[in-house]
């Protein structure tokens, strides 16, 4: 399209004058070239376990602790000699090769609301500053996909997983709705009920003459990207997850979070760089057994989260594996902090920033191995500490971001990628 | 060691020509090595300017404490970091010029000015005069400039005047930058700076405490231009001419009264205009029209719903958890004091000073809002000091002279509230000065210490609002400004400092001074932008003005606010948009509450008012452009049957007659020529689903940037 409506500004090269933070675009984008080739993710699928999901539950049992410690559930071998796992994931322990275990996660913030920034931004929440998450600074930097957003969370994101002083271009799209349900469909995607390609047309060609008319129109690059989105079947066809055969849904399972990792699959696979899938529920202060095993009292099969979490989780390794697309594509499981060693007079356990754990396979990924460990109790870190800040800085560097690259705020200020964090050698292929 | 006995041999070389060089007499540590010390980068944010130093080392940040780095220099560490006794030693020199390992590496080379005047101020005993000369007048050459041509080279000069004693060029000591680098280049060997890029530069010097801002500019264009018939309306208009006159920028023709009475009317009271308005406005031929209008719009009611919507987003009215009352009440007597003209001095003096049940009295809930004593030091910075006081909290401003006591003591004025349902002051309460660990002291900003036995707040309230301040009428002409003409002569506007300058500092005085001597009247300030002749400017741009984005030269089209554009689309098609619960007729500017559940005012990115707003834009982002798209906020209201558009066609109108009809109310003109030959025959060709086709006409009409911005 050769109209100036859809096509891309020019303004900010020939603004006049100095005033504010110009003339920067020009001196980064080489930047960015540069460190992009040497990339080994091409994307990243960040599955965001909202509430801190224990990991005395999951990754870092402590069979041999008191019982006051133990929990519930029982450790099982994998299928990498020397690891094992939670018994609630049994598809995942068949996949540990590909997968690194980091059990020395540690932060002083035991607040969801200011630990779920640091984990998502890398930087501990300031009140002078609104810093970006991992997605929107990938998006910012990674400027390669054109036609679909470049950040996008599934279903919703947290407001600390949004763009902070980068601005609204660097938003997470969020598909909102329920993957899982059969009507799911992509908030205003789709066109308006009545609107067949046709009328699109007609009303592209009808905007289009009215952009005519006035020469002089600033053009709108949002405008026209979304309208590129709305009207591309193919990018479009991205978010239709009904198009995959039954067999890849099921393997995915049933559940919100499973639908959510097929579709940011099929994201990552038509080359969008972040992909977000929020899953919610792991704020388990009480009945770890009905809330992480069985979902709904007295289930034969187990629904709860970490069932479901293992289902999605193995299905979106292996799929990804199938396809060839592991070694390009970074997934992270994790939350904001673990849980309290000791259980609660209810059956639960309370927020744990001290040590806990996060998964990582693919992208660059040195599979089959655990990293760090905690202390007998998982009370603290025992070896090999990692902060959210380090594993910011590791993400960013499988990613082809240049960690110190300098960021603008409105006001000028110049803030790097990642600041205070290093890159976890030891985790890298 | 041989090599380091040869080093110590040129040392002894470079102290005995040093003392040869330089002017007999003691050097003066204020004036003489604090300069070298933030030259050097010494004291910067990032090394041992660092809250917490750096390497065990701290200095005050660009050298705002001589005291405390004197004592961290001289005293503390007695004999390392000064050692009269073997000078050369001296970490303050060994670690600068390379000699001993420095995580910072070299910063003063041997040889170097620099190092000469340290070694020599070692060498006359490290002191520091207990009477120093104070720094008076900074000199400085280029002042402002304007020269002909890119590449012209201009010599840099600095001269201070201190309070006794002989003024001294202190060219060497002062730290120069420039905003654009790569339209300004320095070269601090030759003194002298390079102009690379037309336009308006800035370059900034920085000696002691003083920060200055010189604008240097290289005409637009060749030509000059000719703007002897310009017309002017009021003081901006012969300030924005005077700035065209310098770079040679040529205006845009005025605009048409159709554009003129839309921009207006979405500017003064959030509301297009009807048909009606638009032909009566474009039948009156009486002289001044456009200025009556300007008063009828000020004095109407929709004038007060719109600009009470402002300044509740300004100042941040949301409800709190479980009570809406609070955050009505405030709206209603916020509406209150814009309809009884209230001087805007008052209405911030009643609302730094409000205590009281936030249910009956309104102001009492903007303390209330403010949630602790730190966030209030900032709401308040932000809102009527146009201020970000935040950066000080825990350091102090690197770009500006906000240090932690003006922050703390600001946070330490608001420390003695209950803000609870009611407000109430209180005996107890405080606030951490964390630079000190003591208790911090009521301060005014960069001002005074108040004295702690007095009413703080009403102390503070009375100086911000008095013409003492010299932020409070410059930060709301800024904002009213910004309003209007889509960017704050001070931008961003909550940013104002030294080395974030106005691009016309005189027409920024000038509204200052005109608002604080006219009775802070809002409406004032707003018709004189409205009726200056720089407000009617096009928005198309003519050859020479194309790229400018900051002198006005033609008019900027800007997004207008979620909640406007919402109320813009009902006024068109004739369909409401559900708000919560409200009752139906209800506009979005009118609502209370923030939180109303609107998911088109979400997806349009109203302003959740949980921070500032100030920089940013309604409409914008892939969500807000889709639901525009394909979503309900228009598909639905263009196809409802009771809209304007169903009805219209019911009524048996003719395509032409509608199309005008909705020309008039969403881009507040009637079609050109052109357009109407373009609609005529476009639609007639569409003889079966006529009203299908008259659809997708009006989607197009409410998708336009034409539309969408105010322009």
């Amino acid at each position: 399209m050769s109209n100036n409506l859809f096509s891309t500004a020019r303004r900010d090269f020939l603004r006049i004058g100095s005033l504010g933070a110009l003339g920067l675009t020009l001196g980064h984008r080489s930047q960015i070239q540069a460190a992009h080739r040497q990339t080994r993710a091409k994307s990243c699928i960040l599955i965001w376990l909202d509430g801190g999901p224990s990991h005395l539950e999951t990754f870092d049992l402590k069979p041999d602790a008191p019982r006051e410690v133990r929990g519930p559930f029982q450790s099982i071998t994998t299928k990498t000699p020397g690891i094992t796992i939670s018994e609630l994931l049994p598809r995942t322990a068949q996949l540990t090769n590909s997968l690194a275990i980091i059990r020395s996660v540690t932060s002083p913030l035991g607040e969801h609301g200011i630990a779920n920034h640091y984990l998502l931004t890398g930087y501990k929440p300031s009140p002078a500053i609104d810093y970006p998450s991992l997605g929107s600074v990938t998006a910012h930097m990674r400027t390669d996909q054109q036609t679909l957003p470049r950040y996008i969370a599934i279903p919703e994101a947290k407001s600390t997983a949004g763009a902070g002083f980068l601005g609204t271009a660097y938003q997470p799209f969020t598909t909102g709705g329920d993957p899982a349900k059969p009507q799911f469909a992509v908030r205003d995607l789709d066109f308006y009920p009545g609107v067949d390609s046709a009328r699109m047309d007609r009303r592209k060609s009808f905007l289009q003459q009215l952009d005519h008319f006035h020469k002089n129109s600033e053009s709108d690059p949002t405008l026209a990207a979304a309208y590129r989105l709305a009207t591309t079947p193919e990018a479009k066809s991205a978010f239709k997850i009904s198009d995959e055969p039954d067999t890849i849904r099921q393997r995915y399972g049933s559940r919100t979070i499973g639908q959510s990792c097929l579709l940011a699959r099929r994201l990552v696979e038509r080359g969008v760089p972040f992909v977000m899938v929020q899953n919610t529920g792991w704020d388990t202060h009480d009945g770890l057994v009905l809330r992480l095993k069985e979902g709904y009292s007295g289930a034969k099969i187990g629904v709860g989260l970490i069932p479901t979490f293992d289902l999605a989780f193995a299905a979106l390794i292996g799929d990804l594996k199938d396809r060839g697309l592991l070694d390009e594509t970074l997934v992270i499981a994790m939350g904001e902090f673990g849980r309290t060693p000791k259980l609660n007079a209810v059956g639960g356990r309370d927020h744990w920033p001290r040590v806990f754990s996060v998964a990582m396979a693919g992208g660059g990924i040195r599979g089959g191995q655990v990293y760090g460990s905690s202390d007998r109790v998982g009370e603290s870190p025992a070896t090999d500490p990692v902060t959210p800040a380090d594993l910011a800085r590791t993400i960013y560097t499988l990613l082809g971001i240049d960690p110190s690259h300098e960021l603008r705020t409105s006001d000028g200020r110049p803030i790097q990628v990642n600041q205070g964090g290093t890159v976890i050698q030891g985790l890298l292929a | 060691m041989p090599v380091a006995n040869s080093t110590r041999f040129t040392f002894v070389l470079i102290g005995l020509i040093s003392v040869l060089s330089s002017p007999v007499g003691a050097v003066d540590f204020d004036t003489e090595i604090m300069p070298i010390l933030t030259r050097s980068g010494c004291n910067a944010g990032s090394c041992h300017g660092a809250a917490a130093g750096r390497g065990g080392f701290k200095l005050s940040l660009l050298g705002g404490d001589p005291a405390a780095d004197y004592e961290e220099i001289v005293i503390a560490r007695k004999g390392r970091r000064v050692n009269l006794a073997r000078v050369s030693e001296s970490l303050i020199l060994a670690k600068t010029n390379g000699e001993y390992a420095h995580e910072g590496r070299v910063r003063i080379p041997p040889g170097s000015e620099s190092e000469k005047r340290m070694t020599q101020w070692i060498k006359t005993g490290a002191n520091r005069s207990g009477k120093p000369r104070i720094l008076t007048h900074l000199e400085l050459q280029p002042t402002e400039t304007i020269v002909e041509s890119v590449g012209t080279r201009i010599p840099l000069k600095a001269v201070a005047r201190f309070d006794h004693g002989d003024p001294v060029d202190v060219t060497d000591w002062t730290v120069w930058t420039v905003e654009d680098p790569s339209s300004l280049v320095l070269d601090l060997n030759s003194h002298s700076v390079e102009i690379r890029r037309r336009g308006q530069q800035i370059l900034l010097a920085r000696y002691l405490d003083r920060v200055q801002a010189i604008r240097i500019t290289v005409p637009l264009n060749d030509q000059r231009v000719d703007l002897s018939k310009q017309p002017r309306a009021n003081f901006i208009d012969d300030e924005i001419i005077t700035s065209w006159n310098r770079l040679r920028l040529p205006p845009s023709p005025r605009c048409d009264d159709a554009t003129y009475l839309r921009r207006v009317a979405l500017d003064l009271t959030g509301t297009l205009p009807t048909p009606e308005r638009i032909e009566q406005f474009q039948k009156d031929q009486r002289p001044f029209k456009r200025e009556r209008l300007v008063d009828e719009l000020l004095s109407s009611e929709q004038f007060t719903t719109y600009f009470t919507y402002r300044l509740a987003t300004l100042l941040r009215i949301r409800p709190q958890p479980n009570d809406a009352i609070g955050a009505k009440i405030f709206h209603e007597w916020i509406r209150d004091q814009l309809k009884s003209k209230r001087p805007f001095d008052q209405i911030a003096f009643e609302l730094l000073t409000a205590t009281g049940d936030t249910h009956k009295i309104g102001p009492a809930n903007f303390s209330r809002q403010s949630g602790d004593a730190r966030n209030q030091a900032e709401r308040v910075s932000l809102a009527f000091l146009g201020i970000r006081l935040q950066c000080a909290n825990c350091h102090n401003h690197p770009l500006d002279r906000w240090t932690q006591d003006d922050y703390h003591g600001l946070a330490a004025v608001f420390a003695r509230l209950d803000r609870g349902t009611i407000v109430r002051t209180t005996t107890r309460g405080g606030v951490t000065n964390p630079r000190t660990g003591e208790p911090a002291v009521p301060r005014i900003p960069g001002s005074k210490y108040l004295d702690e036995q007095s009413d703080t707040r009403v102390e503070f309230s009375l100086w911000a609002t008095s013409p003492e301040n010299p932020f409070f009428a410059k930060a709301m002409v800024n904002r009213i400004w910004k309003m209007l003409m889509g960017r704050g002569l001070v931008d961003p506007v909550d940013d104002l400092r030294d080395t974030n300058p106005a691009t016309h500092p005189k027409l920024l005085d000038r509204l200052a001074n005109d608002f604080s001597t006219n009775g802070f009247q809002i409406r004032r300030t707003l018709k004189l932008i409205a009726t200056s002749e720089a407000y009617t400017l096009s928005t198309k741009t003519i050859p020479g003005n194309r790229a400018d984005r900051i002198f006005y030269s033609h008019f900027i089209p800007r997004s207008i606010e979620a909640e406007v554009l919402v109320d813009a689309i009902s006024h068109v098609t004739g369909v409401d948009e559900r708000l919560g619960s409200t009752p139906p007729g209800t506009r979005a500017i009118e609502l209370t509450d923030v939180a109303t559940p609107v998911p088109a005012l979400d997806l349009l990115g109203r302003c959740a008012r949980a921070a500032s707003c100030d920089g940013d834009d309604a409409g914008e982002g892939l969500p807000a452009k889709l639901h525009l798209l394909n979503g309900p906020i228009i598909n639905q209201k263009i196809s409802s049957p009771k809209g304007r558009l169903h009805l219209l066609v019911q009524e048996g109108k003719t395509n032409q007659e509608i199309v005008t009809e909705f020309y008039l109310r969403a881009l507040g003109r009637s079609p050109t020529k052109e357009e109407t030959a373009y609609w005529n025959k476009t639609l007639d060709q569409h003889g079966d689903g006529r009203t299908e086709v008259l659809e997708d006409f009006l989607w197009s009409l409410l998708n336009t940037p034409e539309f969408i911005m105010n322009r």
